[in-house]
């Protein structure tokens, strides 16, 4: 009698230690990763609570060359004059990440990377951009220039 | 393991995969080699095989939470300290990477050492293992640097005044002394240069030459075998399998080690909080500052600080750190010269004398380290300076009495008889810390036994040879 038994727990048991040894190098695996990946996932940096007022030195180069592009938190905005008008853009082109610039002659801004073309409200013109340039508002307060970010 | 493919079955991939590799590199010259691997049994205990092992683990523990460290660590003069800072403070299990960096690098030396003790006792750097010994003991030169240059990174006091001891040290040494400083420090003052030079030794060259040399280290042991015990030598006993025998029972051992390492590091992050061996990150460093009372190098660089404070000023011709650093110099040619000063282990006969030197090295690191550590010199309720005569008597008695219990069982478990470079060691000890004479002064009365006892041993072997042939 005893002997079928323990031929038809034998595999069982086996297959139950081999679940078990899996399951414990998984989590072992588990438990080394786990602190790598946070480790390596980098912190964004905490964002200015309140609207982002440009420094003398980036309101200078605004003065001089027309535009500026100055830090917001993680992101990058341009600054432009036209027209009178103050306006503010994202920095990053839509399409692989470079630095857009604005020229004045053609009023618009423009990605010398692949040559994407924006209007100054940060529609596409011409160029491979996917999406336009993301909104902020720029607004005069005495000799400050206060940033916040467009919610649509 | 690959085995023959079942009859009638069709190869499974990993067959195929290893006939596809076989046809191009000849695998089967390999498999057959591992397969053959053996470890040799008998003689004395298996532990002193993993140690080469262990020490490697930890060493593959300091490259990957080193490439972690470097993703977050900027070198400079306003930066180094900050992301140190940054790295055990914002970043997510930052603390964790950084003490599983510094946890590992002492256990590591701690196994490294452990390992070149135990190679010296069981005499395997002998014929035909010297070269064996010699990368080994360059392995211990590069993991001491290693240590060395990864303290200042963190740019703290304590980075900053074991750094311009440490390498005004070396300006001692005849000729090339102040060109030698002036190139480890960028300068002739410990600055930000140094640290760019550190930097760049620690995270680029030593890694790449610690490289090189353990594999040519490991390729010595493939070649050769790890080394069987001297009372064995017996052809016919059986080996351990190395594969998978061996290298399971390895395996085993190096989880145990990242578990011991892990519960270490959660328990304490910042070490056990004994001068040597913490790292707490303390204040930033200032050039302007006093150095702190209890500041203290790295346990294994302990025993040379102690000996530099031993030195007066002036000894003969020498300035004091300069005789210091001679006497280490000369101990260390010794010490990685063993296995060819050492002519009877080569013979494969037995060498109590080597075995003795291994115990002497102990007690006479043993006792300096005690005392650089002022063990017994802070009286009760005083906060004054440690008194160095307490310091003495202490720490003598501890070394004596460590000292009688490893002469006890050397000689009821292990009948070894020859104990004159231990006597010395222990006479030295003696000397200066029960009877308060002179540290060198005792060290040249114990050095005089030594060779007394060295001239007798090697005049009656001598006689002994030339009597045997006839």
């Amino acid at each position: 009698m005893a002997a079928p038994v323990a031929q038809s727990l034998k595999p069982e048991r086996r297959s139950f230690l081999n679940w078990l040894i899996g399951a414990g190098l998984l989590g072992w695996a588990g438990s080394i990763l786990y602190p790598v990946l946070r480790y390596l996932r980098p912190l964004g940096d905490v964002g200015a609570g309140g609207p982002l007022k440009l420094t003398a030195e980036e309101l200078s180069i605004l003065g001089k060359s027309h535009f500026v592009i100055a830090r917001a938190g993680t992101r990058k905005v341009i600054v432009f004059e036209s027209g009178g008008q103050l306006r503010a853009l994202d920095a990053k082109c839509t399409h692989e990440g470079c630095t857009v610039q604005f020229v004045p002659g053609d009023s618009l801004i423009w990605c010398a990377c692949h040559n994407g073309k924006f209007d100054l409200d940060g529609r596409v013109l011409s160029g491979p951009p996917p999406r336009p340039l993301g909104k902020w508002v720029a607004s005069r307060e005495g000799d400050d220039v206060l940033l916040t970010m467009e919610t649509a | 393991m690959i085995e023959a493919p079942h009859p009638g079955m069709p190869p499974s991939t990993g067959e195929r995969l290893y006939h596809w590799l076989d046809a191009r590199f000849g695998l089967a010259k390999l498999v057959e080699f591992v397969r053959h691997k053996e470890v040799p049994v008998g003689g004395h205990s298996m532990v002193w095989y993993y140690l080469g092992g262990t020490t490697l683990f930890f060493f593959t523990v300091q490259v990957a939470s080193g490439v972690l460290l470097l993703m977050y660590y900027q070198p400079g003069e306003v930066t180094s300290y900050e992301s140190i800072r940054y790295i055990t403070t914002r970043v997510p299990f930052g603390w964790l990477i950084r003490s599983i960096h510094c946890w590992s690098a002492h256990l590591m030396i701690l196994s490294l050492v452990t390992h070149m003790f135990s190679t010296l006792i069981l005499k395997a750097y002998r014929k035909p293992r010297e070269l064996t010994w010699l990368t080994g003991f360059m392995l211990f030169g590069i993991a001491l640097t290693f240590g060395f240059s990864g303290y200042l990174l963190p740019w703290n006091e304590l980075a900053f005044f074991a750094t311009a001891v440490g390498t005004d040290s070396v300006k001692g040494l005849p000729g090339i002394g102040q060109w030698l400083l002036e190139v480890m420090r960028g300068g002739p003052d410990v600055t930000i240069n140094t640290l760019y030079r550190f930097f760049a030794l620690h995270v680029v060259i030593l890694p790449l030459v610690m490289v090189a040399v353990v594999s040519v280290h490991l390729l010595f042991i493939q070649v050769q075998g790890m080394a069987p015990g001297m009372a064995h030598q017996r052809a016919d006993r059986p080996g351990l399998k190395f594969f998978p025998d061996f290298l399971l029972r390895d395996l085993l051992l190096w989880l145990v080690c990242l578990i011991v390492l892990a519960v270490l590091v959660y328990v304490l992050p910042y070490g056990p909080g004994i001068p040597g061996v913490e790292w707490e990150l303390g204040k930033k460093a200032n050039p302007l500052a006093p150095a702190y009372p209890g500041i203290k190098p790295e346990w294994y660089f302990l025993w040379i600080y102690q000996l530099l404070k031993e030195f007066p000023a002036h000894l003969w011709f020498l300035e004091g750190p300069q005789a210091a650093l001679l006497v280490v110099t000369v101990l260390m040619g010794i010490w990685a010269l063993v296995p060819w000063l050492d002519r009877r282990a080569g013979r494969n006969q037995p060498s109590p004398m080597f075995t003795d030197l291994a115990v002497a090295a102990i007690i006479f690191m043993a006792y300096l380290m005690l005392k650089a550590w002022d063990v017994g010199g802070h009286k009760a309720g005083s906060t004054g300076l440690p008194d160095p005569r307490a310091t003495a008597w202490t720490c003598a008695l501890i070394t004596l009495g460590l000292a009688s219990v490893v002469a006890l069982l050397r000689i009821l478990a292990y009948k070894q008889r020859w104990m004159y470079f231990s006597g010395a060691a222990l006479l030295q000890v003696v000397l200066n810390g029960v009877f308060g004479v002179d540290y060198l002064v005792a060290g040249a009365i114990a050095l005089l036994l030594a060779v007394a006892g060295l001239a007798v041993t090697l005049w009656k072997g001598r006689a002994e040879r030339l009597e045997a042939p006839r």
